[in-house]
């Protein structure tokens, strides 16, 4: 395959991921303005986490007041499913050079992941100019997408900021259920937001979530031993 | 403002480690089954952490199931997001939901 295919494939693999970003990113950039964010940190915060999920918790926990440090563990713990992606992804880049793994690990975001990670598991062996088109025509979707919203969020009315606010937990809600659904994996997710319910009731804050995903993942991956035991034996 | 930037800043650091770091030492070492499968868990946890409040609480407190517009909207939201597995349709449609009841609760 020459070099030229390798980037035409990448196009066509990439673009459910761009064009899904670019809406996402609006309404990223809309709900910023309305909580009062300055474009140029909505634009940085596209840059340079460039994460949707932590990207969007970050404004509502700055809008529920937060303590800082609360909020950088908080996000910081949920970003480090990424490590799983890295840990997944890595072996197929094991022929590339150095830098150029590290600038593929900008890219790495969940959807990224998912397309590229399939084509990666079907045999395929992963070229820079295939990963790298993919990275970075979703990266640009993005900050453009984030750009577009904070540009027209000063005149979309505050009801239909609002109502765009449920992007957020139904990007979680089609994040969990769109992807592994085993019962150990339903488990998890039952476990850390019963934690962390309970811990919102009790005022706790994002301990509860802390919590939640440390115990919560504990608890899957027990349920999933205790499954596959039986089958193996 | 200055410690928003500081946030975003630490925030994105950290995130470009965890996928840099695990993306490097990954092309390089073999991960323990037992960490990458305790891995594998963490995201449903974690979603399913910031899912509970998110849903079921306003500022700490309980919101009664009848009064509760976004839970209401996250049901259907489950089922699409189930039987399409699409990430943008899911949104769009719980978008969709959610503004209906918005409107007419």
């Amino acid at each position: 395959m020459s070099r030229r295919d390798r980037i035409t494939l990448a196009l066509r693999d990439g673009l459910p991921v761009v064009l899904a970003y670019f809406p996402l990113s609006i309404t990223f950039g809309v709900l910023a303005a309305a909580s009062g964010v300055p474009w140029y940190a909505s634009f940085f915060s596209s840059i340079w986490i460039y994460s949707g999920g932590a990207q969007f918790m970050l404004i509502s926990m700055l809008e529920a007041a937060t303590a800082p440090a609360t909020i950088i563990a908080t996000i910081l713990l949920v970003n480090m499913r990424h490590v799983l992606y890295g840990a997944t992804m890595g072996p197929y880049l094991a022929h590339w050079q150095e830098p150029l793994k590290w600038l593929a690990a900008l890219g790495l975001t969940d959807e990224s992941f998912v397309v590229t990670s399939n084509r990666a598991a079907g045999g395929e062996r992963l070229t820079p100019s295939y990963y790298l088109t993919i990275a970075l025509a979703a990266y640009g979707s993005w900050i453009a997408g984030t750009l577009v919203g904070a540009g027209i969020g000063g005149v979309v009315p505050s009801e239909a900021a609002a109502v765009l606010g449920f992007a957020l937990p139904a990007l979680f809600l089609a994040l969990l259920f769109a992807g592994e659904r085993t019962l150990p994996h339903l488990i998890a997710a039952c476990t850390g937001g019963g934690l962390a319910t309970l811990a919102g009731i009790m005022n706790l804050g994002g301990i509860g979530l802390i919590v939640g995903g440390l115990v919560g993942a504990t608890a899957g991956q027990l349920l999933g031993r205790k499954m596959s035991r039986p089958a193996r034996n | 403002m200055e410690s928003q930037l500081w946030m975003i800043l630490l925030i994105g650091a950290g995130t470009y480690l965890f996928r840099a770091g695990s993306l490097v030492l990954g092309s390089r070492v073999q991960w323990s089954e037992r960490t990458k499968e305790w891995l594998a868990y963490v995201s449903p946890a974690v979603l399913g952490a910031l899912l509970g409040p998110l849903l079921l609480l306003n500022d700490g407190q309980w919101i009664p199931i009848k009064d509760n517009t976004m839970l209401l909207a996250a049901v259907p939201t489950v089922a699409i997001a189930w039987w399409t597995r699409r990430l943008l349709f899911t949104v769009a449609a719980g978008i969709a939901f959610y503004a209906a009841l918005y409107y007419f609760m």
